[in-house]
Protein backbone atom coordinates (compact mmCIF):
# COMPACT_ATOMS: atom_id res chain seq x y z
CA UNK A 1 0.00 0.00 0.00
CA UNK A 2 2.96 2.28 0.59
CA UNK A 3 5.79 3.30 -1.65
CA UNK A 4 8.15 2.63 1.26
CA UNK A 5 9.34 6.18 1.60
CA UNK A 6 8.60 8.10 4.77
CA UNK A 7 5.80 10.68 4.53
CA UNK A 8 4.68 13.46 6.83
CA UNK A 9 1.25 11.78 6.88
CA UNK A 10 0.96 7.99 6.71
CA UNK A 11 -0.60 6.51 3.55
CA UNK A 12 -3.40 4.92 5.57
CA UNK A 13 -4.59 8.36 6.68
CA UNK A 14 -4.38 9.68 3.13
CA UNK A 15 -6.33 6.74 1.74
CA UNK A 16 -9.02 7.11 4.39
CA UNK A 17 -9.80 10.65 3.21
CA UNK A 18 -9.33 10.04 -0.51
CA UNK A 19 -13.05 10.05 -1.31
CA UNK A 20 -13.53 13.36 0.42
CA UNK A 21 -10.48 14.64 -1.43
CA UNK A 22 -11.76 13.75 -4.91
CA UNK A 23 -15.20 15.06 -3.98
CA UNK A 24 -13.72 18.44 -3.08
CA UNK A 25 -14.96 18.09 0.48
CA UNK A 26 -11.78 18.90 2.38
CA UNK A 27 -10.75 22.21 3.87
CA UNK A 28 -7.78 24.02 2.34
CA UNK A 29 -5.31 22.74 4.90
CA UNK A 30 -6.27 19.07 4.68
CA UNK A 31 -6.50 19.35 0.91
CA UNK A 32 -2.94 20.63 0.78
CA UNK A 33 -1.66 17.78 2.96
CA UNK A 34 -3.11 15.23 0.57
CA UNK A 35 -2.03 17.08 -2.56
CA UNK A 36 1.57 17.16 -1.34
CA UNK A 37 1.48 13.52 -0.28
CA UNK A 38 0.11 12.43 -3.65
CA UNK A 39 2.82 14.31 -5.48
CA UNK A 40 5.42 12.28 -3.55
CA UNK A 41 3.73 8.88 -3.38
CA UNK A 42 2.97 6.90 -6.53
CA UNK A 43 0.63 4.31 -4.92
CA UNK A 44 -1.51 7.01 -3.35
CA UNK A 45 -1.55 8.89 -6.64
CA UNK A 46 -2.81 5.75 -8.42
CA UNK A 47 -5.47 5.48 -5.77
CA UNK A 48 -6.60 9.01 -6.53
CA UNK A 49 -6.72 8.26 -10.27
CA UNK A 50 -8.81 5.13 -9.61
CA UNK A 51 -11.23 6.97 -7.35
CA UNK A 52 -11.79 9.59 -10.02
CA UNK A 53 -12.20 6.89 -12.61
CA UNK A 54 -14.86 5.05 -10.61
CA UNK A 55 -16.66 8.35 -10.04
CA UNK A 56 -16.58 9.09 -13.79
CA UNK A 57 -17.80 5.58 -14.63
CA UNK A 58 -20.80 5.99 -12.34
CA UNK A 59 -21.68 9.30 -13.95
CA UNK A 60 -21.30 7.81 -17.42
CA UNK A 61 -23.35 4.69 -16.67
CA UNK A 62 -26.10 6.17 -14.58
CA UNK A 63 -26.24 9.45 -16.44
CA UNK A 64 -29.30 11.64 -16.34
CA UNK A 65 -32.83 10.64 -17.19
CA UNK A 66 -35.68 12.63 -18.61
CA UNK A 67 -39.07 12.16 -17.07
CA UNK A 68 -41.83 11.16 -19.50
CA UNK A 69 -43.64 14.25 -20.79
CA UNK A 70 -46.90 13.05 -19.29
CA UNK A 71 -45.50 12.96 -15.75
CA UNK A 72 -45.46 16.74 -15.30
CA UNK A 73 -49.05 17.00 -16.43
CA UNK A 74 -50.00 14.18 -14.08
CA UNK A 75 -48.31 15.89 -11.13
CA UNK A 76 -49.95 19.22 -11.92
CA UNK A 77 -53.36 17.63 -12.26
CA UNK A 78 -53.03 16.06 -8.81
CA UNK A 79 -51.50 18.84 -6.79
CA UNK A 80 -53.37 21.81 -8.12
CA UNK A 81 -56.71 20.12 -7.69
CA UNK A 82 -56.15 20.18 -3.93
CA UNK A 83 -55.08 23.20 -1.93
CA UNK A 84 -51.77 23.59 -0.11
CA UNK A 85 -51.53 22.47 3.45
CA UNK A 86 -54.37 19.99 3.14
CA UNK B 1 -43.45 38.20 10.95
CA UNK B 2 -43.90 35.73 8.16
CA UNK B 3 -44.98 37.16 4.87
CA UNK B 4 -48.43 35.94 4.04
CA UNK B 5 -48.48 34.26 0.69
CA UNK B 6 -51.81 33.19 -0.68
CA UNK B 7 -52.39 29.78 -2.22
CA UNK B 8 -52.15 31.06 -5.77
CA UNK B 9 -48.79 32.73 -5.14
CA UNK B 10 -47.48 29.68 -3.36
CA UNK B 11 -48.56 27.47 -6.24
CA UNK B 12 -46.80 29.82 -8.65
CA UNK B 13 -43.56 29.61 -6.64
CA UNK B 14 -43.89 25.84 -6.50
CA UNK B 15 -44.44 25.70 -10.23
CA UNK B 16 -41.32 27.76 -11.00
CA UNK B 17 -38.97 26.40 -8.36
CA UNK B 18 -39.99 22.86 -7.48
CA UNK B 19 -41.27 21.65 -10.82
CA UNK B 20 -37.82 22.36 -12.27
CA UNK B 21 -36.53 19.19 -10.59
CA UNK B 22 -38.92 16.64 -12.09
CA UNK B 23 -36.26 15.14 -14.37
CA UNK B 24 -33.69 14.83 -11.61
CA UNK B 25 -36.14 13.30 -9.17
CA UNK B 26 -37.37 10.91 -11.84
CA UNK B 27 -33.77 9.84 -12.53
CA UNK B 28 -33.23 9.13 -8.85
CA UNK B 29 -36.60 7.36 -8.62
CA UNK B 30 -35.64 5.16 -11.56
CA UNK B 31 -32.45 4.14 -9.79
CA UNK B 32 -34.42 3.32 -6.66
CA UNK B 33 -37.41 1.48 -8.12
CA UNK B 34 -35.76 0.20 -11.32
CA UNK B 35 -39.07 0.45 -13.09
CA UNK B 36 -40.58 3.40 -15.01
CA UNK B 37 -44.14 3.00 -13.73
CA UNK B 38 -43.03 2.82 -10.08
CA UNK B 39 -40.62 5.71 -10.64
CA UNK B 40 -43.47 7.86 -11.97
CA UNK B 41 -45.67 6.96 -9.00
CA UNK B 42 -42.84 7.74 -6.60
CA UNK B 43 -42.16 11.15 -8.14
CA UNK B 44 -45.88 11.90 -8.23
CA UNK B 45 -46.24 11.05 -4.55
CA UNK B 46 -43.13 13.06 -3.71
CA UNK B 47 -44.57 16.15 -5.40
CA UNK B 48 -47.93 15.67 -3.75
CA UNK B 49 -46.27 15.58 -0.33
CA UNK B 50 -43.94 18.44 -1.18
CA UNK B 51 -46.81 20.63 -2.33
CA UNK B 52 -48.83 19.86 0.78
CA UNK B 53 -45.84 20.79 2.96
CA UNK B 54 -44.62 23.66 0.80
CA UNK B 55 -45.97 26.34 3.11
CA UNK B 56 -43.66 25.08 5.83
CA UNK B 57 -40.66 24.98 3.51
CA UNK B 58 -38.38 27.87 4.34
CA UNK B 59 -37.99 29.77 1.08
CA UNK B 60 -34.39 30.41 0.18
CA UNK B 61 -33.10 27.21 1.80
CA UNK B 62 -32.08 24.19 -0.21
CA UNK B 63 -35.17 23.18 -2.18
CA UNK B 64 -33.43 20.50 -4.24
CA UNK B 65 -32.11 18.73 -1.12
CA UNK B 66 -35.54 19.09 0.53
CA UNK B 67 -37.24 17.42 -2.45
CA UNK B 68 -34.69 14.61 -2.55
CA UNK B 69 -35.23 14.01 1.15
CA UNK B 70 -38.97 13.68 0.63
CA UNK B 71 -38.32 11.37 -2.32
CA UNK B 72 -36.05 9.11 -0.32
CA UNK B 73 -38.36 8.97 2.70
CA UNK B 74 -41.32 8.20 0.49
CA UNK B 75 -39.37 5.45 -1.19
CA UNK B 76 -38.22 3.94 2.09
CA UNK B 77 -41.66 4.10 3.68
CA UNK B 78 -43.81 2.95 0.82
CA UNK B 79 -41.88 1.21 -1.88
CA UNK B 80 -39.07 -0.62 -0.24
CA UNK B 81 -41.44 -2.14 2.28
CA UNK B 82 -43.59 -3.48 -0.51
CA UNK B 83 -40.77 -5.04 -2.43
CA UNK B 84 -40.02 -8.69 -2.04
CA UNK B 85 -36.38 -7.81 -1.71
CA UNK B 86 -35.58 -8.12 1.98
CA UNK B 87 -34.30 -5.02 3.67
CA UNK B 88 -30.59 -5.28 3.18
CA UNK B 89 -28.43 -4.90 6.23
CA UNK B 90 -27.78 -1.26 6.74
CA UNK B 91 -24.44 -0.52 5.16
CA UNK B 92 -23.14 1.00 8.35
CA UNK B 93 -23.53 -2.33 10.06
CA UNK B 94 -21.11 -4.05 7.74
CA UNK B 95 -17.96 -4.61 9.67
CA UNK B 96 -14.82 -2.98 8.46
CA UNK B 97 -12.91 -6.27 8.17
CA UNK B 98 -15.42 -7.35 5.51
CA UNK B 99 -14.77 -4.24 3.52
CA UNK B 100 -11.06 -4.19 4.16
CA UNK B 101 -10.75 -7.72 2.92
CA UNK B 102 -12.50 -6.72 -0.26
CA UNK B 103 -10.20 -3.74 -0.56
CA UNK B 104 -7.06 -5.82 -0.16
CA UNK B 105 -8.24 -8.16 -2.87
CA UNK B 106 -9.12 -5.43 -5.31
CA UNK B 107 -5.77 -3.78 -4.90
CA UNK B 108 -3.88 -7.04 -5.24
CA UNK B 109 -2.93 -6.38 -8.84
CA UNK B 110 -1.22 -3.28 -10.03
CA UNK B 111 -3.47 -0.28 -10.17
CA UNK B 112 -2.83 0.48 -13.83
CA UNK B 113 -4.11 -3.02 -14.59
CA UNK B 114 -7.20 -2.20 -12.57
CA UNK B 115 -7.64 1.03 -14.52
CA UNK B 116 -7.48 -0.85 -17.80
CA UNK B 117 -9.90 -3.47 -16.57
CA UNK B 118 -12.37 -0.79 -15.45
CA UNK B 119 -12.14 0.87 -18.86
CA UNK B 120 -13.43 -2.28 -20.50
CA UNK B 121 -16.59 -2.50 -18.41
CA UNK B 122 -19.90 -1.52 -19.94
CA UNK B 123 -22.57 0.70 -18.44
CA UNK B 124 -24.82 -2.24 -17.62
CA UNK B 125 -22.13 -3.76 -15.43
CA UNK B 126 -21.59 -0.48 -13.61
CA UNK B 127 -25.33 -0.18 -12.99
CA UNK B 128 -25.50 -3.80 -11.86
CA UNK B 129 -22.66 -3.17 -9.41
CA UNK B 130 -24.38 -0.04 -8.11
CA UNK B 131 -27.57 -2.02 -7.54
CA UNK B 132 -25.61 -4.63 -5.62
CA UNK B 133 -24.48 -2.08 -3.05
CA UNK B 134 -26.38 -1.72 0.22
CA UNK B 135 -28.98 1.04 -0.16
CA UNK B 136 -27.20 3.48 2.16
CA UNK B 137 -23.96 3.20 0.20
CA UNK B 138 -25.65 3.33 -3.18
CA UNK B 139 -27.65 6.42 -2.29
CA UNK B 140 -24.64 8.28 -0.88
CA UNK B 141 -22.52 7.50 -3.96
CA UNK B 142 -25.38 8.32 -6.32
CA UNK B 143 -26.13 11.66 -4.68
CA UNK B 144 -22.45 12.64 -4.64
CA UNK B 145 -21.43 11.47 -8.09
CA UNK B 146 -24.50 11.74 -10.27
CA UNK B 147 -26.42 14.54 -8.58
CA UNK B 148 -23.33 16.43 -7.44
CA UNK B 149 -24.64 17.07 -3.94
CA UNK B 150 -22.15 18.12 -1.25
CA UNK B 151 -21.72 15.86 1.77
CA UNK B 152 -23.59 18.45 3.82
CA UNK B 153 -26.58 18.26 1.47
CA UNK B 154 -26.44 14.46 1.43
CA UNK B 155 -26.43 14.53 5.22
CA UNK B 156 -29.63 16.58 5.06
CA UNK B 157 -31.25 14.23 2.55
CA UNK B 158 -30.26 11.04 4.37
CA UNK B 159 -30.84 12.62 7.78
CA UNK B 160 -27.49 11.51 9.10
CA UNK B 161 -24.28 13.27 10.25
CA UNK B 162 -21.77 14.47 7.64
CA UNK B 163 -19.17 12.04 9.02
CA UNK B 164 -21.50 9.15 8.26
CA UNK B 165 -22.00 10.43 4.71
CA UNK B 166 -18.24 10.59 4.23
CA UNK B 167 -17.91 7.03 5.44
CA UNK B 168 -20.78 5.80 3.23
CA UNK B 169 -19.37 7.43 0.11
CA UNK B 170 -15.91 6.10 0.87
CA UNK B 171 -16.98 2.57 1.65
CA UNK B 172 -19.53 2.59 -1.16
CA UNK B 173 -16.90 3.43 -3.75
CA UNK B 174 -14.59 0.85 -2.27
CA UNK B 175 -17.22 -1.88 -2.52
CA UNK B 176 -18.13 -0.72 -6.00
CA UNK B 177 -14.53 -1.03 -7.07
CA UNK B 178 -14.16 -4.52 -5.75
CA UNK B 179 -17.38 -5.59 -7.48
CA UNK B 180 -16.19 -4.06 -10.74
CA UNK B 181 -12.80 -5.72 -10.38
CA UNK B 182 -14.64 -9.00 -9.93
CA UNK B 183 -16.76 -8.41 -13.06
CA UNK B 184 -13.59 -7.59 -14.98
CA UNK B 185 -11.99 -10.85 -13.83
CA UNK B 186 -15.10 -12.79 -14.81
CA UNK B 187 -14.78 -11.24 -18.27
CA UNK B 188 -11.26 -12.54 -18.64
CA UNK B 189 -12.20 -15.97 -17.36
CA UNK B 190 -14.95 -16.22 -19.93
CA UNK B 191 -12.48 -15.54 -22.71
CA UNK B 192 -13.03 -11.81 -22.98
CA UNK B 193 -10.39 -9.47 -24.32
CA UNK B 194 -7.17 -9.44 -22.43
Amino acid sequence: MSCGKPHATPCTEILATMSAYVDGELGAEQFQVIAVHISECAPCESEEVLQRQVKALVVRAVGSSSAPATLRARIRATIYSSGTGN
Amino acid sequence: MSTEVDDAELAAIFETDAMAYVDQLYGAAMRMTRNPADAEDLVQETYTKAFAAFRSFEQGTNLRAWLFRILRNTYINAYRKAQREPLSTSADELSDPQLLEVDARSTGGTRSAETEALERLGDTEIIEAMQALPEDFRTAVYLADVEGFSYKEIAEIMETPVGTVMSRVHRGRKSLRSLLAQYARDHEDSGGAR
